[in-house]
């Protein structure tokens, strides 16, 4: 029986552990201090990295730079066709800069003095034209690359529609289907419950082949579509785009379900009372109530819609195509020049990181919201 | 409380019933008129095309919009047992996938759960998720490119970086088997870093403190604490972290265009990209739906048998 409770000596005992704690406790702070910012750093670092190498020259890719590289300019002995081949030199905009006429054949063995000679230009005109080439040539090429008459900005512009529009429709569409099963109490609501969450566990490559035969079938109902080019064939490639970003998914519906199942039924009740209609009272008080739903699913699925590359990828045309497979394409043309590459992966990311560093208190909130209801 | 007997019995009022039903029954129309406009995409476009697909199963259709098309019984689902070119470029992309599968798997934990710890013990720190975090702003398609700046032999900057300091005698390289096998989930398990440790963290703060405390007054240590404690209780979020990686690794498709498998790089071909090629590239299209119903219907009873016991527990 005496075992069972601590004798006064063993009291005793116990008290020097907590002390110990309280060592322990500092030791693991520093210890978890530590482990956070070498996490951190090689966390940050890829992105870092990218930055940096968008300014390394191939030529130059095989020395390590952790900072931006001093690249020395453009010599004048350098061959034109090297230029051209290596660094995609834009020899229209060149000619044209240097007064050269634009039929004028130059030959790829040239070097810039001999151009210079045979046009008779200024050396120094050159150089001014050439200075940064190299630092700059990867973002100067992806700026300048028209692809199929496709540019960064206007397949940048293009995402950007299809995400707001995506987002938007998204947003009103998973209310609706919260308030529909809000209490999940009919065995028709649990079904379709059910249903959306199936989602989860089908995997987007089962259905990406019978999707596209799907929309092909629709599409062929449609002889306008046909038409190469056409308005008409463009929009409707991006409606496909935003109806199956739009179908709405297991997370958004479990969101707005459970959410709209916490309001008390009271609220919606004296709502009635008061003559609202059930429209008027979903969006006249429901609406400002889910504030913290709508970030959540907004910050899980801007990244998603944004970055989002197969479904682009299989249903646009690349004239009408958005940034991800702009930039995939636009890669494919310039394999060997890793600059623009590399310019082009990090000018990708650039605007989401932006808009994660600006709004990060909404996205830690409503990504912990989110998981607690995953 | 006892209901004195003198109370005049109130019968029921037997015409409310039928009013009341009709009420409901109005009641369901309008939650229809609510479900419907998102439920209908959602089914034509998720749950009819696994039904669409069915009918193609059993055709040589070699194109979306093939002219002629014509039936061959069960040899699509038999190809993958007995004809060569389906097995040649079928089981060595399974092998990779399923390696690839369990290595991702793997990374869960080693980033998701050992930073979900980390952040529960020493308390959360906003700062900290938001860098842990911004890796998913990245999309797949540059997560592969940055393996590729990172560990191309003689470019990348990882690789010079580590031999620089020593770290590795031989560069890595991404476009080689063990380079792609290896690189590849450390890639995915970083930028899905942030996600795996909101699963946990949320798995771990929900858990009633009381249980945590008892276990510390009654002396457990910490290991002890954390296998009798938290993981019992933080089962739903494993069993939703597997859900999630065993069905997003299956298809993994951005990180691999990245790396080149559409064309020149064999290493990086993974089943989907069999599938995405079969469909869109060489005209195979039958076979290639045959072969992702065959390998993902396995997966989705799974992924669904996983889903029932992770509500179970968590209800």
């Amino acid at each position: 029986m005496s075992t069972q409770f601590l004798s006064p000596e063993k009291i005793k005992d116990t008290k020097p552990p907590v002390i110990g704690l309280k060592g322990r406790r500092i030791g693991l702070r520093i210890f978890a201090t530590v482990i956070m910012i070498v996490y951190s750093v090689v966390t940050l670092f890829p992105f870092y990295a990218l930055f940096i190498r968008s300014f390394v020259p191939t030529k130059e890719s095989s020395e390590l730079h952790l900072w931006l590289p001093e690249v020395q300019e453009v010599s004048v002995n350098q061959e034109i066709g090297n230029l051209a081949v290596f660094y995609n030199l834009d020899m229209k905009a060149f000619k044209i800069a240097m007064g050269i006429p634009e039929t004028a054949y130059i030959p790829s063995r040239d070097k810039l003095v001999d151009v210079a000679e045979k046009y008779n230009l200024n050396i120094a005109d050159i150089q001014q034209y050439f200075e940064g080439f190299y630092l700059y040539n990867g973002w100067n090429t992806l700026f300048r690359t028209s692809m199929n008459s496709q540019t960064f900005w206007r397949a940048l512009t293009r995402t950007f529609i299809v995400t707001f529009f995506s987002l938007l429709l998204s947003i009103i569409l998973s209310i609706m289907t919260g308030y529909g099963l809000a209490g999940l109490k009919r065995k028709d609501q649990m079904t379709v419950y059910n249903i959306y969450l199936l989602q989860m566990v089908i995997p987007i490559m089962l259905i990406i082949l019978p999707q596209y035969q799907l929309f092909q079938w629709i599409y062929n109902l449609f002889p306008q579509y046909n038409v190469q080019g056409s308005a008409f064939r463009y929009s409707a490639q991006l409606i496909a785009l935003i109806l199956i970003n739009i179908k709405g998914t297991a997370l958004s519906t479990m969101i707005f379900t459970s959410a709209i199942s916490g309001i008390p039924k009271d609220l919606e009740d004296s709502a009635m009372i008061d003559g609202a209609s059930r429209i008027q009272y979903l969006r006249q008080i429901l609406f400002p109530l889910l504030k913290v739903p709508i970030v959540s699913l907004v910050v899980i699925q801007l990244p998603a819609f944004y970055n989002q590359f197969l479904e682009p990828y299989v249903y646009l045309d690349p004239p009408n195509s958005t940034l991800l497979p702009f930039i995939q394409s636009a890669v494919g043309q310039f394999s060997t020049n890793f600059q623009v590459i590399y310019a082009g992966v990090f000018a990708s990311v650039v605007p989401l990181v932006i808009l994660y560093l600006v709004f990060r208190s909404y996205f830690v909130e409503g990504v912990m919201a989110g998981a607690i209801k995953g | 409380m006892e209901v004195p007997a003198n109370l005049p019995t109130v019968q029921p009022i037997k015409p409310a019933k039928p009013k009341l039903s009709k009420m409901q029954r109005s009641r369901i129309r309008s939650d229809w008129a609510f479900i419907a406009p998102q439920f209908i995409i959602f089914v034509v476009l998720t749950i009819v095309p696994l039904f669409v697909a069915i009918p193609i199963l059993f055709t040589d259709k070699a194109q979306f919009n093939d002219p002629q098309v014509n039936p061959v019984g069960w040899k699509n689902f038999t190809a993958v047992f007995t004809e060569r070119s389906v097995q040649d470029d079928y089981l060595p992309a399974l092998q990779k996938t399923v390696i690839f599968v369990l290595l991702n798997y793997t990374t869960i934990y080693i980033f998701g759960l050992s930073l979900a710890l980390l952040m529960y013990e020493v308390g959360f720190k906003g700062g900290f998720f938001t860098i842990v975090y911004m890796p998913l702003m990245l999309s797949g398609l540059a997560t592969g490119y940055a393996a590729v700046m990172l560990f191309a032999q003689e470019t990348g900057t990882g690789n010079l970086l580590l031999m620089k300091a020593g770290i590795i005698k031989e560069q890595i390289n991404i476009y080689s088997a063990t380079g792609t096998a290896f690189i590849l989930p450390l890639m995915v398990g970083w930028r899905y870093a942030g996600y795996n440790m909101a699963i946990f963290l949320s798995g771990l703060l929900s858990i009633p403190t009381e249980t945590i405390e008892a276990s510390v007054v009654d002396g457990a240590s910490y290991w002890q604490r954390l296998f009798r404690i938290y993981f019992p209780q933080m089962l739903p979020s494993f069993i939703l972290a597997t859900t999630m990686c065993l069905i997003g690794s299956f298809s993994v498709f951005d990180e691999l265009v990245a790396l080149g498998a559409t064309y020149v790089n064999p290493e990086a071909k993974l089943l989907s990209i069999i599938f995405f090629t079969y469909g869109f590239q060489i005209d195979r299209l039958a076979m290639g739906m045959t072969l992702a119903l065959e390998t993902f219907v396995p997966l989705m009873l799974l992924g669904i048998l996983l889903q029932r016991l992770q509500r179970r527990l968590q209800y």
